[in-house]
């Protein structure tokens, strides 16, 4: 075998050892890592600037909107209290007791031989019941008997429209002094009538309600 | 897997090649995309909001339609009841009202003042006022007073008689003496 000699072989070498250069890998390397990484830095960037051109479109349209939705808000709101408010006022109305029905029962209730001399009505702080005492004086044969009459009939009266309805003697007794009727002397008896009583259904007043207009 | 041995100097190489690249990672992710990122979450954000805003407000826009449609009657009702009352201290002109009402009545020399005043317990009529009231009728007969009870309870809506007291008149028993004492609902103004 002939003897071969490489008298380059420090060349080659060396060259082999430019080539291997791990400095240089490293910067080939790293400048291909930065431009992948400022490829994609650029995206990113696309996309934030898609979203804030987007976020701008949104916020136009926003301060387009917001002068009607505020002012609906605080119409809404307006509208809410004044609902609520006339809803209440309502109960308040609906709730009263009419004194004029009440009046005109108890004046159906008395007789020609009666009389009534007081009449003191209070409605309780709930608006549920009426307390009412009622002071008279009959007279008659028997006037005791024409002031448990008046009594039967003030409580029938009532009773078809109110609830729980109680007339009760809070006193009742002969007087001394007699008066005339149909020229013959009668004795007379004089009472007093305690009436409670809780609403019912409300009833309706005397005349025809106007209905309520606002004034120009 | 046969590495080639790596000498002195290029070990050296190497490992500043490391250093580079996690620095330039350090730079790249601290530097640019962190606060890129940052920004896109933010500006995100931002437009959920709006966009929620937007979609409540058609919601609430929708709401308020319906509620003024709801409401034009009542809104008519609600202004008949305030202009029941007029401007101006009560005191000034419900005394002079209610003896012109009576007088209409034929009910004359009525009398009526100020008790007292008091709020509503409930919260919705914190815009109103209870003003108590006791009226004198020094001289009326049963049927007028039980008529012109009638007119003043449809007329006044907001009026309530708590209390009614009818006497006999001492000198004239076919009249009575009656005191009303009744609370009016008046609005605040």
């Amino acid at each position: 075998m002939a003897l071969h000699l490489n008298l380059l072989h420090e060349q080659i070498f060396e060259q082999r050892q430019r080539q291997r250069d791990p400095l240089k890998i490293g910067i080939l390397l790293l400048a291909g890592c930065g431009a992948l990484l400022f490829l994609y830095y650029g995206w990113n960037a696309y996309r934030t600037l898609q979203t804030k051109v987007r976020q701008s479109a949104i916020e136009r349209d926003w301060t387009k909107i917001e002068p009607a939705v505020t002012a609906a808000q605080k119409r809404a709101a307006e509208l809410t209290s004044m609902i609520n408010t006339l809803r209440v006022l309502d109960n308040y109305i609906d709730n009263r007791f009419l004194w004029a029905p009440f009046l005109e029962k108890i004046s159906r209730c008395v007789a020609p031989n009666a009389q009534l001399t007081a009449i003191e009505g209070t409605v309780q702080e709930d608006n549920k019941g009426v307390t009412a005492n009622i002071e008279g004086v009959a007279a008659a044969r028997e006037p005791r008997s024409a002031a448990e009459d008046f009594r039967q009939m003030l409580l029938e009266q009532l009773g078809q429209d109110y609830r729980d309805v109680k007339v009760e003697f809070k006193a009742l007794e002969e007087v001394e002094s007699t008066t005339k009727i149909d020229g013959t002397a009668m004795p007379m008896a004089h009472y007093i009538i305690a009436v409670t009583f809780t609403l019912n259904s409300v009833p309706k007043p005397g005349a025809p309600s106007a209905p309520i207009k606002a004034k120009k | 897997m046969n590495l080639p041995s790596l000498n002195q100097d290029q070990i050296k190489k190497v490992m500043l090649s490391g250093f580079g690249f996690v620095f330039l990672l350090y730079v790249y992710f601290t530097f640019f995309l962190g606060p890129l990122n940052k920004s896109r979450r933010t500006a995100q954000a931002a437009i959920a909001d709006v966009q929620h805003k937007i979609e409540t407000s058609k919601g609430e826009t929708a709401k308020t339609a319906i509620l003024e449609r709801q409401a034009k009657d009542l809104t008519g009702h609600f202004a008949a009841l305030k202009a029941l009352n007029p401007e101006g201290a009560p005191i000034a002109w419900f005394p002079p009202r209610i003896k012109g009402f009576f007088a209409d009545q034929r009910i004359d020399k009525v009398m009526a003042r100020l008790e007292g005043t008091t709020s509503f317990k409930e919260a919705d009529l914190s815009g109103w006022t209870k003003y108590d009231w006791l009226i004198d009728l020094p001289q009326t007969d049963y049927a007028s007073l039980g008529e012109a009870i009638a007119a003043l309870e449809n007329r006044e809506p907001l009026l309530c008689i708590r209390k009614l007291n009818i006497h006999l008149t001492a000198q004239e028993p076919q009249f009575q003496q009656v005191t009303i004492a009744a609370t009016t609902a008046i609005e605040k103004r």
